[in-house]
This record gives structure tokens, C-alpha cells and sequence, in this order.
């Protein structure tokens, strides 16, 4: 979940006043908001946010823009958005987007922000939202990658396109020599982090000036000079670059408003590029390009049970920043600039409900009557337990996850049907268990202090490879037990599994294996029922007790639940 | 007087009825007397001192001398000295080798006597160093050796029953410890003398009012009462503060105990239990739940991957083409869908199930109408293990389908949770945000002993998804978080602990 960080300053002002922390816990629900901490001492607020598909909150502008309102809607009207039907003027700027750029990174656009003086606050601010948005919404600068830069220094229009790695050169952020894009992915830290989106591209994405003078390799880094923006500053070209033009548009309207809620002025840029897109050749950025979206008043009574008049649904609406206007049953919204979340009706239902407010609904009991029922596998699975815990057996829980020696090595067997992780985190938890009879040694190999006789059993789930399964793997719920003593043998094992299958009803007969490396040859058998092995019992192999580092003679036994469960 | 004499051994009953106040009492007396073991005799003393009816008047260390092995052989076949005296008395020089083997006895043992016998000048060697008698009278200090041996044939020392002589030659011949080498072991014993104390006296005529003669039926046994013997007899009472043994029963896993808790629970609430593989793919872990492909928690850094096979074979219909026309372009659900390229072949992609709700979108497209749902399920999430992040957890996920299911149907469901599964004293609800859920809420609930915290999730699902699996109704979904309250209940800290392979652990382990 997006985290981040404002100073009591910044987020009261925009507030309006101070709150308490206990106001904020009340009120940060309202934008899926958590107080994560409150530095008071630094007077620094930390709050994490869990709604992965409102960017706009992910900054103190934001937040404080939903929760102000909330209280007293009225929501801002932005006036600097073009649209389909409205270009607003873009004094001349201009950004011109090379047909090169598509083989690597096919959209740019900006927009100028000018009229504040940056301090240190707002400064921070900016890098926090631009880390938030390209990190979290943009997929580390994957899909989105933004920069800032010193407007005063750029000479329009601007010039994006993709570039020839080796020749194309400039002196980084940070860095003092003059370095190809190639370079600068190879040497500059950011490079290093970044470098991998581009390095394979036949071109990598450049931006600059109409004289020339280098702004950035987005997503990477930002040129020393005009690409340094710096407290004092204040006029800022502000640009976004990806791979999605939706999102790279409303990460721009983002910062548009943000921005303009810290008392910048936003001034239009004409982006011009040499390919269609979905909203022509030529878009003046902030663009809105949002959907309008609607629903029925109906499907609010339905999906929320209680019957909200239009006008308190459209006065929630407007609580959450959204302006409605209403037609019949319908009521149509008009989705703010900075949002892009309302693909269905129901995501407008939601925000009626914050809007309405959660505590105004009563809590009711379903009416359905329905039949509550255990699956099979678990009133089976209980009766094998109770008569486990009959035999002096103590039931063990264990985890599914384990390495290859503890499953494959130690057991002496050929892991032929161990089902590995691709991307295991340590080889610790490397493998899903094919049986529990690792588990149930494993016990053994750490409690050699408790005392003797152990007796002990699980009935859990094991996996492993079956390739007659769509996916090449089965699932099976399993009992496993081990007595281990001085004096344990075959035919205490033996005895077990003959009173387990007594009460479970279970006619069965034993067979011995063909060569099961894990018990000691003569002494173990499979299990047959109706001509099916379900499972195997027999005394542990001393080569695999050493393996285990146990000292104590053991009996194991494995059953299928599943498939004794079909066959009795 | 505080003494029960009922709850008397019957050892300290046959003592305390054999003696009078007065009495001096010891252990030799009593093993003599009554036929006590000595070890029983201690034990009866012991007893009776801690309830002050015997009380210590003197105490004083003997000392006992006791023939090993080793002396009673030398004290009936000669010492080695007198041995090789008597050898070599027959005229014959021997050397010390020739000696040993005649004797049969070990050198060590010969070239320490020899250097005896020397040193009195009784004996000495020839020019072929070979031993021969010099002076034919035995010396003294053998022959008194000897002697001393054969008195301890008759039973141990006393010290003092010693003469200054006879005690310089037993300090050569005894050792206290490691006395197999050496004829005589030297013991220590305390000689404690008791004598009855008045309580005593009282506890003794108590005893003999009680008609308690020590000879009361302790053990029953299958003899007693074939005999009948039993019928003219009184039986011992036994005392109520005796250490007790320990016993090691079959039992229940306790956290299995507690899940098992949860899960009648919920099927005494009408939900019906699902369940299924620990292996799925991407479809029905991720985009079943219109979760979108590149949504940042399907990197690779958020679930475990298959290695082989990399991919299932095929993606059941129609839901596939549902799914992916819901993730395109919102297909039939009244959606516009995430507006992206859904990738066919990521989403065959084999996964192991890293949340439990991927097993409610498989309920979907088999359940019920009206119908309720649970799962206590085992999820696997890539993260670090640690106190508070498990390889391996339980979640607790379930639905309920219903014509008019709606909102205020969600929240009362929580609230049965809360009050019925968390027995929470307050609760409020949060609106939350999960991708398959709008809207989703979050239930907070102040529990009796863990405070204020998160019990679950929930939400009504989105039609992209009830839609693309065949389900027209509205469906509330929700999860549980049991495993704070299972790890209160049982007292552990570490998450790890639910799983531990530790069986003294597991076997001690108690619910609260």
C-alpha cells in the first residue's frame, strides 16, 4: 500500500486548521486513509492509503482536497483542463513528440506551472508525489516516468523522440561528465535502477529543447542543468512519460491539480505527435479525457439496501468531489479531472456510500436460510483423528513449505514428483511437501529431549506432480503418523494401522513394495484397498533416521484420505 | 493434637507401636528388631523427625572396615608377600616373571610385595636376578597383615575396635575409594541416635487407640480379593499431597482445535465448507478476481511460482473468455474493464494459492443460489519468514449469494462475526479496498483482551466478476483474520509457533 509523508504545516494548511490524531483517525477513513504515525516531535504526519486505484490521494494536496470537501462540498473547478470539446490557449508552448519515440516509449506530454516560489516543503512534496505515482501507479517508472525542470531556461518548443544511445550524450543529475544515454544507463545510479525498461531498445527516449539543450532520458534521469530544479525556483515545466496514454494524462492532471492546490498557476502545453492516438494527433495537456458514468438510483437501493433520496445520493456525490446531475432514476456523474476509477456502476455506489456516510447504515442478518455443512474430506478427516487420539497419538500442524533436502535428500528418495518453486526466497521454503512423513521426522529430529514414546500424526494436505491433472499437479489430503521408542517395530506399526482401519471400516490387505528406500527392506508394506494403494507403513530406514539425525528407532505410516474416503 | 496418624506409612507405624519413650533408638537397633531394611529404617526416620515424633539426641561418625573382593581372597589364600615367601621357601631362586606365573599373579602386584620383602631383607636377588630367601622367618608386619584380614571374615570393623598397631597396618591395606584394589574398603556411617518425643508418645497412643497396626492393606490386589482377606482387614488411606506422575495423552493439536472451532462455528451460521488445491494459476488467483495483470501485487516478488510445470494446460470456458473480455473491455458485466491486452498465456501461469478468495471465485461458478460459503484454507505469500509472517498461513474466506443480499446484509454478517467468532465488546466498520469487492468494508473490532484491530475484509464483489462466472445475484464476500485471537488463545507469540515440528511444545500447549 502507497505510504507517505507530510509536515503538520503543509497538511493543516491545506486543512484549513489543526486537527487532533483522534479527528484524523475519524475522518482518514473517508479516503480508505490510515494514520500511520504522528511525529510530534518533527511534526511529521505519516499516512498510508489502501485504494491501489486513487493516485490523486497518494499526495497531501489530494487527501486534504477529499477530506475538506467532505465536510463542505464544493468542489474545486480546475479551469486549465482542455477536453474534446474545449482547447484551452497554450501561449504558443509546444512539445513535439519524434515518430522514433513509439519503438520504445510512445508518450510524452507536460505542462507548465509558474507564479509560486518553491520552498523546501513544496520541493519535498513534489518528489514525493513524483516517487508515489511512478513508483506505485506507474510500475517503478515502467508505465510512468516524470521529470521537472527549470521553464525559465527551455526554449520551445520541446523535442521528444528516441535517440541513438551512443551518440546521443548529456552530463546527468548528479554527475559531472558528459555521458551517452547508453553511459548514463550503465554508470549513473539511477541508470543502474532504471537502466533495464530501455537497454534493449533500439532507441532510448530523449528529451529536449528546440536549441537543443538536454532536459532527460525518461524514465532514468534528468540532465544536470535545466533538469535541476532547486528551492527558489518558480517556474517549473512538469513532464510525464509511459507507455499508457490514459494513465500518463491523468498522471499529469495529478500534478496539475496538486500544484494548483499549493497556489501555482497552471499553463497549457500543446503536445503534437506524428502517430493518431485515441484523442488525435495534437493534445493540450492538462487534457480531460475521462468518461461520463452513471447509475441508477435503483441499483443504490439495491446494492446498499436503504432508499437514498436522488438528492442525498447527489449530495454524497458531492461530498466525495463529484459533481452529478440527474435524469429520471439515473443520476450522471461527472468524473473529477484527477480521478479515473469509475468503471461500473457500482464504483459510483461506493462513493454514495461514503458519501452517505457508512455509520448511517443499519446492520441487518441475511434473510436466506441456508443448510451449514463440513466438506466430506473434513468429517472424514476428524473421525481418522479421533481415532488417532484414541491410539495415544498427538495431532501436529505443520507448514507446507520446505526444502529439498528435508523432502527429497533425507528421505533417500528420487524428488521425481516434488513440485519446486520457481522463485523460492530461500531454500528453507524451496519445495511443497509431497508427504508428510518429512514433517513427521523432522519433529523428530528436534525433540529427542521429550519424553519417549512420541507418538504423533497429521491429517494435512500434501502435493505433488501428477500429469494426467490440467495442471500437472494434485492435491491430496493425507494422514501421517509416527511412533518412535526404544522398542518400536513393524508390528506395533502394524497394529495401528489395523485398529485405524477396523473403526473406518476399511477391508484391506498389505503387499509388500518393489523398493521404497525409505523403510527397511522386508519390514514395510503398501496398503490396498479394493486393488488400490492407499497407503504405506513400515519401519523408518537407519539411513534415513541418520540423515534426520534421530537416534531413536521410528515407524511411520502415510494414507491418501482421498482416495480411502472414495473407496470404503 | 495436628498429627493425622491415619495417613501414617505403615514403616513409621511399626516403629512408633515397638518403642517406648525413653528408648533409645537406632538403626541397628530397629533393623535387628523389627527386620527393617536399613534403607527403610532411614526412611522411617526421616518421616517421623519432619512430623516431630522423633527427635535426634546424639550423632556420631564410625568407622567401618569391609573386606573387598580382592581381600577376601587374600585373606583365605595368603597376601602376595606371604605368597612368594612360601613359593621361595621351597629352595628354588626364581625370577619376578616366573614368580607371577606360578602364581598367577598379576606383576604389578608381585614387584610391590617382592620390594616388601626386600626391604626387611628377608629376600634378595642373585647375580642371575633371581629371587632367593636371605632371613627364613616371615616378617612381622606380613604376618600381622594376614591376620588383620582374616578378622574382617567375620564381618565389618569398627575403628574402634582396633589396636593402635592393627590401625597403622589397615591405613596400608584400605582405601575409602576405588577400594577394589585394595583388601579393605573404608566406609563412613552416621550412628543418629532418636528418641521419642512427647507428640510422640501422644501420636503413639493415638496409633494404638486407632487400632492401627501398620498392617492395613495397602495395594489392592486381584489375590485380596479372591481371598476374601480383605474383609477382616482396614485399608491404608493414602495422602492427598504425594508429587503425581506425569501421563502423556493422545490429543488434539490445539490450534487445529481452535480451527476446528471456527469452523462449526460457521456452519452453525448455514455456511457450507469449500476447499481445493494448494497449486492454481494466475486465472483464478488473480484475474478471475478482475485483478489486473500489472497490477503491482502480481510481480513476481508477491507469489510463489511453479518451476515446472510452468503453466496448466488449459483455462476452463467459458469462463476464459468472461474473465478476459471483463479485463479488456468489460465484456457482458457493464463495465468498461481495465482497457488493456489480457495475456493468455500469463494467465495460465501455475501459482501456489496466495489468497483464499481465489476459492470463492471457484464456488461461483458451481454454487448455490441462495447459498453460503466458507474456507479455512492454507495460502502461500512471498514474503520473508519472521515472527509475525508465516512460509505458509490459514486464511478464513467465505461468500454469501443471495437475490437481495446487499450492503446492510454485509455488515450485519460482520457484525455476527464479530460478536460470535471474536467475542469483540465494540466493532466498527471502514470502508476498504480490495480489487474484486465495491464496495468493500473493513470491520475493527475491540477485542477483550487484544484491543482494537482489523478481524476482516469484505466487500460485495464486482459484477466483472460474479458476472463472467455465471452469477447474476449480488455476492457479499469477506475474510477473516483468526490467527491474532488462535495466537492469544494459545499464548504464543511467534506466528512460526502454530506449525512448530517441537512435539514437548505442541504436547504442553493449552487453550485458553
Amino acid at each position: 500500500m502507497p505510504k507517505f509523508e507530510t509536515t503538520e504545516k503543509m497538511f493543516y494548511g491545506l486543512m484549513g486548521r489543526p486537527y487532533t490524531d483522534q479527528e484524523l483517525e475519524d475522518i482518514f477513513p473517508r479516503a480508505k486513509a490510515e494514520l500511520d504515525e504522528h511525529d510530534h516531535e518533527n511534526h511529521v504526519i505519516k499516512i498510508e492509503l489502501n485504494d491501489t486505484n486513487r493516485p490523486d490521494l497518494w499526495s497531501a494536496m489530494g487527501l486534504a482536497r477529499l477530506l475538506k470537501n467532505y465536510d463542505d462540498p464544493a468542489p474545486r473547478e480546475y479551469d486549465f483542463f482542455s477536453s474534446k470539446v474545449y482547447t484551452a490557449d497554450n501561449h504558443g508552448r509546444e512539445l513535439h513528440v519524434g515518430d522514433k519515440a513509439q519503438q520504445v516509449r510512445p508518450f510524452s506530454c507536460g505542462f507548465v506551472a509558474t507564479g509560486k516560489v518553491v520552498d523546501e516543503g513544496i520541493l519535498l512534496t513534489l518528489i514525493q508525489s513524483q516517487e508515489k505515482l511512478c513508483w506505485n501507479f506507474g510500475r517503478k517508472r515502467r508505465s510512468i516516468a516524470m521529470g521537472i525542470y527549470r521553464n525559465d531556461l527551455i526554449q520551445y518548443p520541446i523535442h521528444y523522440d528516441g535517440a541513438d544511445p551512443d551518440k546521443t550524450h548529456f552530463i546527468p543529475l548528479h554527475m559531472e561528465e558528459d555521458l551517452t544515454l547508453r553511459q548514463i544507463c550503465e554508470q549513473h545510479p539511477k541508470g543502474k535502477e532504471y537502466g533495464y525498461i530501455i537497454k534493449d531498445k533500439p532507441v532510448y527516449p530523449y528529451l529536449c529543447d528546440d536549441a537543443g539543450e538536454p532536459l532527460s532520458m525518461p524514465p532514468v534521469i534528468n540532465s544536470a542543468r535545466v533538469g535541476a530544479v532547486k528551492v527558489g525556483d518558480e517556474d517549473l515545466f512538469v513532464e510525464m512519460s509511459g507507455t499508457v496514454l490514459k494513465d500518463v494524462l491523468l498522471c499529469a492532471s495529478i500534478m496539475a491539480c496538486d500544484m494548483a492546490d499549493l497556489g501555482f498557476t497552471i499553463e497549457p502545453i500543446k503536445v503534437v505527435y506524428p502517430y493518431e492516438t485515441e484523442f488525435g494527433k495534437e493534445i493540450t495537456v492538462p487534457y480531460y479525457f475521462q468518461e461520463p458514468a452513471s447509475c441508477t438510483l435503483e441499483q443504490v437501493h439495491k446494492t446498499l439496501g436503504e432508499k437514498i433520496t436522488m438528492d442525498e445520493a447527489k449530495v454524497a456525490l458531492l461530498r466525495m468531489g463529484v459533481y452529478s446531475v440527474s435524469k429520471g432514476d439515473t443520476v450522471y456523474i461527472t468524473c473529477p479531472e484527477y480521478r479515473n476509477d469509475f468503471l461500473h456502476a457500482v464504483d459510483v455506489v461506493e462513493d454514495v456510500m461514503i458519501g452517505y456516510g457508512l455509520e448511517n447504515f443499519e446492520p441487518t442478518i441475511p434473510k436466506d436460510f441456508t443448510i451449514g455443512r463440513l466438506s466430506p474430506a473434513e468429517e472424514f478427516g476428524r473421525k481418522v483423528k479421533d481415532i488417532m487420539i484414541g491410539m495415544g497419538f498427538q495431532e501436529m500442524m505443520y507448514n507446507y513449505l520446505g526444502s529439498r533436502r528435508e523432502y527429497v535428500d533425507n528421505m533417500h528418495i528420487s524428488g521425481d514428483k516434488v513440485i519446486m518453486i520457481a522463485n523460492p526466497m530461500s531454500e528453507n521454503f524451496e519445495a511443497v511437501r509431497p508427504s508428510i512423513i518429512p514433517s513427521l521426522l523432522e519433529s523428530e529430529s528436534v525433540s529427542g529431549h521429550a519424553t519417549y514414546p512420541h507418538k504423533i500424526f497429521e491429517v494435512g494436505k500434501v502435493a505433488y506432480l501428477e500429469p494426467s491433472d490440467n495442471s500437472g499437479t494434485v492435491t491430496r489430503n493425507n494422514l501421517g503418523f509416527m511412533s518412535a521408542d526404544g522398542s518400536v517395530g513393524f508390528n506395533d506399526v502394524n497394529s495401528f494401522v489395523n485398529t485405524l482401519m477396523y473403526f473406518l471400516r476399511a477391508d484391506y490387505l498389505l503387499k509388500a513394495p518393489e523398493d521404497d528406500p525409505r523403510f527397511i527392506p522386508g519390514r514395510c508394506a503398501n496398503i490396498m484397498v479394493k486393488g488400490r494403494c492407499v497407503g504405506v507403513f513400515g519401519e523408518v530406514h537407519p539411513a534415513v533416521l541418520e540423515s534426520w539425525g534421530c537416534g531413536m528407532p521410528a515407524v511411520v505410516c502415510e494414507m491418501d484420505l482421498d482416495s480411502l474416503m472414495e473407496l470404503i | 493434637m495436628d498429627i493425622d496418624v491415619k495417613n501414617l506409612h505403615p514403616l513409621e507405624v511399626k516403629l512408633l507401636r515397638h518403642v517406648d519413650l525413653g528408648s533409645e533408638i537406632t538403626a541397628d537397633r530397629i533393623v535387628d528388631e523389627l527386620g527393617y531394611k536399613i534403607g527403610q529404617c532411614n526412611q522411617a526416620f526421616s518421616w517421623l523427625s519432619a512430623k516431630g515424633i522423633l527427635q535426634e539426641t546424639s550423632r556420631k561418625t564410625v568407622v567401618l572396615y569391609e573386606l573387598t573382593d580382592l581381600g577376601r581372597e587374600q585373606a583365605q589364600n595368603g597376601t602376595p608377600a606371604q605368597r612368594i615367601f612360601d613359593l621361595l621357601s621351597k629352595g628354588e631362586a626364581l625370577g619376578l616373571p616366573e614368580i607371577a606365573q606360578q602364581l598367577g599373579l598379576e606383576k604389578s602386584d608381585i614387584g610391590s610385595a617382592y620390594g616388601q620383602l626386600s626391604k626387611s631383607g628377608t629376600c634378595a636377588m642373585n647375580e642371575d636376578n633371581k629371587a632367593y630367601i636371605k632371613d627364613d622367618n616371615l616378617p612381622a608386619d606380613v604376618a600381622e597383615t594376614a591376620a588383620l584380614l582374616r578378622k574382617g571374615l567375620e564381618g565389618p570393623i569398627e575403628e574402634t575396635s582396633l589396636s593402635d598397631r592393627e590401625k597403622a597396618l589397615m591405613a596400608r591395606v584400605s582405601k575409602k575409594r576405588g577400594a577394589a584394589g585394595s583388601p579393605y574398603k573404608m566406609t563412613e556411617r552416621e550412628e543418629v541416635v532418636y528418641q521419642l518425643t512427647e507428640l510422640g508418645a501422644q501420636a503413639k497412643q493415638a496409633v494404638i487407640d486407632a487400632n492401627i497396626t501398620g498392617e492395613e492393606i495397602g495395594v489392592l490386589t486381584p489375590q485380596i480379593i479372591a481371598s476374601g482377606s480383605w474383609k477382616n482387614a482396614t485399608f491404608r488411606p493414602y495422602g492427598l499431597d504425594a508429587p503425581v506422575s506425569r501421563l502423556i495423552p493422545g490429543r488434539h493439536n490445539p490450534y487445529g482445535n481452535y480451527i476446528q472451532w471456527v469452523k462449526d462455528k460457521l456452519t452453525s451460521l448455514g455456511f457450507e465448507e469449500f476447499d481445493g488445491p494448494l497449486v492454481e494459476n494466475e486465472f483464478w488467483n488473480g484475474d478471475a478476481l478482475f485483478m489486473p495483470q500489472f497490477h503491482s501485487a502480481r510481480d513476481i516478488h508477491d507469489v510463489y511460482y511453479v518451476k515446472e510445470p510452468r503453466h496448466c494446460r488449459e483455462i476452463e470456458e467459458p469462463w476464459l473468455t468472461n474473465i478476459a473480455n471483463a479485463h479488456e473491455n468489460g465484456g457482458n458485466t457493464g463495465s468498461r474493464g481495465w482497457q488493456y491486452k489480457f495475456d493468455h498465456e500469463f494467465t495460465r501461469r501455475q501459482v501456489l494459492r496466495s489468497q483464499g478468495t481465489v476459492l470463492s471465485a471457484h464456488q461461483l461458478t458451481k454454487a448455490k443460489v441462495p447459498g453460503k460459503y466458507f474456507g479455512v484454507v492454507r495460502c502461500f505469500r512471498f514474503d520473508e519468514v519472521d515472527a509475525t509472517h508465516g512460509a505458509d498461513f490459514f486464511q478464513t474466506e467465505g461468500i454469501v449469494i443471495g437475490k437481495e443480499a446487499n450492503l446492510k446484509d454485509l455488515l450485519g454478517l460482520l457484525k455476527m462475526f464479530a460478536t460470535e467468532i471474536a467475542g469483540a465488546t465494540d466493532f466498527k466498520y471502514v470502508p476498504g479496498y480490495f480489487p474484486f469487492t465495491e464496495p468493500s468494508i473493513e470491520i475493527h473490532i475491540k477485542h477483550p483482551v487484544l484491543g482494537w484491530f482489523e478481524l476482516g475484509g469484505s466487500g460485495i464483489f464486482r459484477p466483472e466478476v460474479t458476472k463472467s462466472l455465471g452469477i447474476d445475484e449480488p455476492v457479499l464476500a469477506w475474510g477473516l483474520g483468526i490467527d491474532r485471537m488462535a495466537m492469544m488463545h494459545l499464548g504464543i507469540n511467534d506466528i512460526r509457533d502454530l506449525f512448530t515440528p517441537n512435539i514437548e511444545s505442541v504436547r504442553t500447549r493449552r487453550g485458553n
